[in-house]
């Protein structure tokens, strides 16, 4: 059945999309029950996905449905709606050498209402943004930059160009919000040196994502000093945004070693890499998601990314290559630098 | 003491430690003989072209051994003492129990010769001559930098490693692939990432997979860091779903656990392990060197079977620092020439003396 969807399958989906759509909005219907009914449409509608879980028993419970890896994104379209419905596709920044996966969306409505609503779930203003990103007009297959674009005008967006940005804070008496990626945010301490950017009393800032195909990184203790010393910012007042490409939803957590917390259209489990089976309470395994706005690809998502089972959420450690012992054993991206 | 001396010492301590292979004096001795043309050429001038010449060690050498790879650092070790060297061995942060052992095993004379320390004292810096470093990239930049510039430097980069097996009649070389794919868990750079087989890849990989079971019940991988799960894990999520919609992909896999992982893929392109026992295999293309890609730059051994010149002549097309049977990867003889260059000649001085024959 792979590519050759037919109309009923645009028909079924529109149902679903608005079904979801309402739970995200109203928290109307159950999380099970839709995810279930999802899952059983992606199973039908997405080729690679069917195969893959032909493998598998249907699913009773949202928890055992089979998850796709991230990966998978790069080697094939996870797509559960005709190819000619696309209407817009985000691009994965690739870790060095693996290339680059694409997240194909039939509406970009779902994504929206579960970006602001975890936004706003999360307690974040969406007064005063200044965005350390590129627009979407500059990157328009950047999920994070549309997200950004649904969050503030064109000219919130700062990246690289510090000097405007620090014109236009200091112009500023009401708090501001400053949302980048920890790369944008470690640009622009470097660009202030010694100084210090003074923000007014009350701002808050939200970084996002590693340092995924750079050689840069520095853990988040550190990140976190260096926003209280360039930018006044203490630890408890910034937010670390968990979320991807190939996701939906985010995942949003406040200041150092506190857990991450999503919509209620969102869950995560923390899988037990050696037995496959969720970590007790307390125990450490690799993330997985449970989307239900990825309704036009896939809603079961296995990360490469390491966490602490907190109850129903999480405390995100990720992903750090240094962290694997190889002996004098090459690693790829060592290779690939060359 | 002579030559003769430090080898009977050095060999009698290296018998002690399995990870070394077997160690002869008569070996160390002709591994002098084999670099410096004399057995005894470090004892006093030895007759050399018209003249005669001797060998100095260059030393202090200091050694900066990373964790986890005792065996590179025993071996250096080793080769500073055999020169009669004066030897500083900057261990990793945690200690290197191997190296303390080692240097309670040998003589005072030669004891006396080895200082260690997880730091690195500044004065180290300045009185060494000769610096051996085994790291990452970003560790041997670092010493390149902070190293005067008149010290012999001597990096030991991070390398990778393969097997070949160009023909499997017999049925043996599953069983030696696992061997080389078990020993140290893959961390070292002798550890194969990928088999390249001849004919029926994809079954051989099956059989592999075999002795991984067999060699699982005897000599258990042990357990590993959630980090290095999370990855064997990832590696097998991304096979596993490609293998459902692909042909040209399977895995094999340990169940309820990670212990061990064979992937086999039709694409001959290198591909790199997570290690832990997780091994590629896949169809021996016509040009390997091609699809070795980048990696081809760090190629340090490759396990070859069967073991005939022959093979081992196809197998110097990708100039690998060494070739090998297939199952004794991890065991490089101390006359390795690891890097692809001497290992003795440079850390010492030669010392030339032309007498006036007329």
């Amino acid at each position: 059945m792979s590519n050759s969807v037919t109309s009923s399958g645009s028909v079924d989906i529109q149902l679903l999309e608005e079904r979801v759509s309402r739970f995200i909005r109203f928290g109307e219907g159950s999380f099970e029950e839709l995810i279930l009914a999802a899952h059983a449409f992606q199973r039908a509608w997405c080729g690679s996905y069917g195969t893959y879980c032909s493998n598998f028993e249907t699913p009773k419970r949202w928890h055992d449905i089979p998850a796709i890896p991230v990966a998978a994104f790069r080697h094939t379209a996870i797509r559960s709606f005709p190819v000619a419905e696309t209407v817009r596709f985000f691009r994965t920044s690739g870790t060095t050498g693996e290339g680059y996966g694409e997240h194909h969306f039939r509406t970009l409505e779902l994504y929206r209402s579960a970006a602001l609503g975890g936004w706003r779930n999360a307690g974040l203003p969406t007064a005063n943004l200044f965005c350390l990103m590129p627009s979407p007009e500059e990157s328009p297959n950047s999920s994070l930059s549309c997200m950004g674009g649904w969050l503030a005008s064109k000219e919130r967006f700062f990246l690289g160009r510090w000097d405007r940005l620090v014109r236009a804070i200091s112009c500023e008496e009401k708090p501001a919000l400053l949302f980048g990626t920890a790369l944008a945010f470690l640009d622009l301490f470097e660009w202030l040196g010694h100084r210090e950017l003074r923000l007014p009393a009350g701002s808050l800032a939200v970084e996002t994502g590693g340092y995924k195909g750079t050689n840069r990184s520095l853990p988040k203790p550190e990140l976190y000093v260096s926003f209280e010393k360039h930018l006044g910012i203490g630890a408890d007042e910034i937010w670390n945004e968990y979320g991807m490409t190939e996701l939906s939803s985010q995942f949003y957590s406040r200041g150092l070693a506190n857990p991450h917390r999503g919509g209620a259209w969102v869950r995560a489990l923390v899988i037990d890499p050696e037995s496959g089976k969720e970590c007790g309470d307390g125990g450490t395994g690799v993330l997985r998601i449970f989307d239900l706005a990825n309704l036009g690809s896939c809603c079961a998502l296995q990360t490469r990314d390491l966490a602490i089972r907190r109850g129903s959420e999480f405390e995100l450690i990720g992903r750090d290559p240094a962290a694997l012992p190889r002996g004098c054993s090459r690693a790829v991206d060592d290779i690939l630098r060359q | 003491m002579k030559t003769v001396e430090r080898a009977r010492a050095l060999a009698w301590a290296a018998g002690f430690f399995p990870l070394l292979g077997p160690i002869t004096a008569d070996e160390l001795l002709d591994l002098v003989r084999l670099e410096f043309g004399h057995a005894e050429i470090l004892d006093g001038f030895r007759p050399y072209a018209s003249g005669f010449s001797r060998v100095f060690p260059n030393d202090p050498i200091l050694h900066v051994i990373s964790g986890n790879t005792p065996h590179a650092g025993l071996q250096s070790l080793i080769r500073g003492l055999l020169l009669g060297a004066g030897n500083f061995v900057k261990l990793p942060s945690s200690g290197l129990r191997e190296i303390e052992d080692f240097i309670k095993l040998l003589p005072p004379a030669l004891a006396e010769k080895v200082a260690t320390n997880p730091d690195l004292p500044e004065q180290w810096l300045r009185e060494s001559r000769t610096c051996v470093v085994f790291g990452s990239d970003a560790t041997i930049a670092h010493f390149r930098k902070v190293l005067p510039a008149e010290i012999q430097f001597e990096p030991h980069p991070h390398r990778i490693s393969l097997g070949i097996v160009f023909d499997d009649l017999d049925g043996t070389s599953p069983e030696l692939g696992a061997a080389d794919v078990a020993r140290f868990n893959q961390k070292g750079c002798l550890s194969p990432h990928d088999i390249y087989v001849a004919g029926d890849a994809r079954s051989y990989a099956a059989r592999l997979a075999d002795a991984l079971v067999q060699l699982e019940r005897k000599d258990p991988r042990g357990d590993v860091t959630p980090h290095e799960a999370a990855e064997i894990a990832d590696i097998r999520a991304n096979y596993r779903f490609r293998s459902a919609n692909d042909p040209r992909v399977a895995l094999w896999e340990s169940q309820d656990s990670t212990a061990w992982t064979v992937i086999y893929e039709q694409d001959s392109w290198f591909a790199s392990s997570c290690l832990n026992r997780t091994v590629f295999v896949k169809p021996l293309p016509s040009d390997l060197a091609s699809a070795l890609g980048p990696a081809l730059t760090w190629v340090a051994a490759v396990g070859i079977w069967p073991v005939t010149p022959e093979n081992a002549e196809r197998a110097a097309q990708l100039q690998p620092s060494r070739i090998c049977p297939l199952g004794r990867m991890q065991n490089p003889p101390i006359s390795w020439h690891q890097e692809g260059r001497q290992t003795l000649a440079p850390l010492a001085r030669w010392v030339d003396f032309e007498p006036n024959l007329r």
